[in-house]
């Protein structure tokens, strides 16, 4: 802004905040710290926090404070230029051993056994796409810092890493070329998700039968593992306290949600149809939100004859965020049973859930999304959220903004019918093909 | 962990830490602790790590020389908490330096969004910002 300005952060940012003002230009930026957190306190609390000292300094907070806008810059604080950013030597040598050790302890890994990146094991895997290895695959960052580049070399050693083979290679170039990291920094925990469509299925041996969500075949284990450890390496995801926030964490995370369509036993158009593809067409989906739900938890799943799957699902939805969408994940015998109940599109099911997933104002206000994401577009007039927030709290309003919040997926063994739904957004369908 | 040990994590050169240019950026090797056994076939292993974007330096502006008989903007970026802090602070203000203005914004937008026109704003009719970030 060109005018002395101090961040005022709460204690537990403190690295986050330090390295994030270096990685922008700042390394020596006047930040104030007050205990953690603010959140849930009351003005007296607060008012505590004020009048008591900053927690890393030890300081009074308000003196800091002034003397943050006051005190003359030092020459550091004055400083231009350009300078570089090492990630150290493009190889490491050592015994085996020794080189797990550092990967593991260099967060390169997901801290489990990698398959080490040597050169032969890289150009093996390179030998899956057609594309340089030298060639620019996108950028990446796990949140609001400047992103990394990385070339096709860099996937592949990241694919070596978690166990893929050389033919899985263009699925996680055509993720990469999204630039979307698996771990994202905020203190939401988020998990992520893909849909894989088209004969790579097939050709790839995916598992999209009995436990098609489970640890039952390679490439489901190891292109989801693959996502995370790219996540770390291409874009310095995941690092605690630095590039991940997540308070709780997401077990997710290992290996994400890996989602093989089952297209043959769907009665319906595959996703990527659905998103403009061509049926022979190989694509990957992303998907980002908060997590997986089993559908027998559902009010009205225990109904022995003519499940209503329609209503099961929009009960199951009552304590999902709209800020993310709701993806249903419904085995094969869940689909043909709502195509049964008329539902003979994705499309019927979708505009039926919109128009019966509600809520009443008062509880939409409630929720915690509303209030962090929402509420600020609403008073920018952004809809419905303006109309949302004027309305009395009594009103009954969807519970999710737009039709176009919820996605299906049909994937399962058909041993029994029962869906699961994840509460997450859709982000963008790329082609698998053209990293080939 | 301090500052310069955090950022010396980044791997930024020396340039961005200090003054000094004695302190060069040692290249990262592999280290264990456990020196190999002499029978130990060595390998040669790709770092993974992307490419980072070099860092600009930014100069701070320059400070006030008091912020007496100053406007100083309290920017809420919309984290839960953040806004009843400042609230306080302000109160803080009015107590113990009654000649400071005190300018309350909750900037518009998302907490992740920027807000250009609160920007103009500041730099046009403020002396100085205390922005709350966090919860």
């Amino acid at each position: 802004m060109g005018i002395p300005s101090v961040p005022l952060v709460t204690k537990a940012f403190k690295d986050l905040a330090i390295l994030n003002a270096g990685k922008r230009g700042m390394p020596h930026e006047r930040i104030c710290f007050t205990p953690h957190p603010v959140w849930g306190k009351t003005p007296e609390e607060l008012r505590v926090y004020v009048d008591g000292p900053d927690p890393v300094t030890g300081k009074p907070l308000m003196k800091e404070v002034v003397d943050g806008l006051t005190v003359p810059l030092s020459d550091d604080e004055k400083k231009t230029g350009i300078v570089s950013v090492s990630v150290g030597p493009p190889t490491f040598t050592d015994t085996a051993e020794n080189l797990q050790e550092f990967y593991l302890n260099n967060g390169y890994t997901d801290f489990m056994p990698i398959v080490l990146p040597t050169q032969e094991k890289v150009d093996a895997m390179l030998k899956g796409t057609s594309h340089h290895p030298d060639e620019v695959v996108g950028k990446m960052a796990a949140g609001a810092y400047p992103p990394w580049s990385y070339t096709v070399r860099h996937v592949a050693a990241s694919a070596v890493m978690a166990g893929c083979r050389p033919e899985y290679l263009p699925i996680l170039l055509a993720i990469g070329s999204t630039g979307i990291a698996s771990l994202f920094s905020s203190t939401n925990s988020f998990a992520f998700s893909m849909i894989l469509n088209g004969p790579i299925r097939d050709k790839l041996e995916f598992n999209y039968g009995i436990g098609a969500l489970g640890p039952f075949a390679q490439a489901n284990a190891t292109i989801g593992r693959a996502w995370t450890i790219m996540s770390k390496n291409l874009g310095n995801g995941g690092i605690p306290g630095d590039t991940y926030l997540g308070s709780v964490g997401n077990n997710l995370n290992y290996n994400n949600v890996v989602i093989a369509e089952n297209e043959e036993a769907s009665p319906w158009d595959p996703f990527h149809v659905q998103r403009g593809f061509k049926k022979e067409e190989n694509v990957v989906s992303i998907f980002r939100g908060l997590g997986v739900v089993p559908g027998q938890v559902a009010r009205g799943s225990s109904v022995n004859t003519s499940p209503m799957f329609d209503a099961q699902l929009s009960d199951l939805f009552s304590t999902f965020t709209g800020f993310f969408g709701a993806l249903v994940i419904a085995d094969p015998l869940v689909a043909v049973r709502l195509k049964e109940q008329g539902y003979d599109t994705k499309q019927k099911l979708i505009d039926w859930l919109y128009k019966n997933t509600t809520q009443t104002v008062k509880d939409y206000k409630g929720r915690n999304y509303s209030y962090l994401f929402e509420y600020p577009q609403a008073l920018q007039g952004v809809e419905p959220f303006a109309t949302w927030y004027k309305l009395p709290d009594d009103a009954v309003i969807p519970h999710f903004p737009r039709a176009s919040s919820f996605n299906i997926v049909v994937t399962g063994g058909q041993t029994n019918a029962y869906p699961q739904a994840a509460n997450m957004s859709y982000g963008v369908s790329v082609s698998i093909d053209k990293w080939m | 962990m301090n500052r310069r040990k955090l950022l010396s994590l980044l791997g930024m050169s020396p340039a961005l830490l200090a003054s000094s240019q004695g302190q060069a950026q040692q290249a990262k090797i592999a280290k264990s602790g456990k020196p190999p056994a002499a029978d130990d076939a060595h390998w040669s292993a790709l770092n993974p790590k992307g490419t980072p974007p070099p860092v600009r330096l930014i100069p701070m502006a320059p400070r006030l020389d008091s912020i007496h008989g100053k406007t100083i903007y309290l920017v809420d970026t919309g984290f839960m908490g953040g806004g009843t802090l400042l609230e306080q602070m302000q109160a803080w203000f009015n107590t113990n330096m009654p000649d400071v203005k005190v300018v309350f914004r909750k900037k518009a937008g998302p907490y992740m969004e920027d807000d250009p026109p609160l920007w103009k704003e500041i730099k046009e009719s403020g002396n100085a910002a205390i922005m709350a970030i966090g919860h």
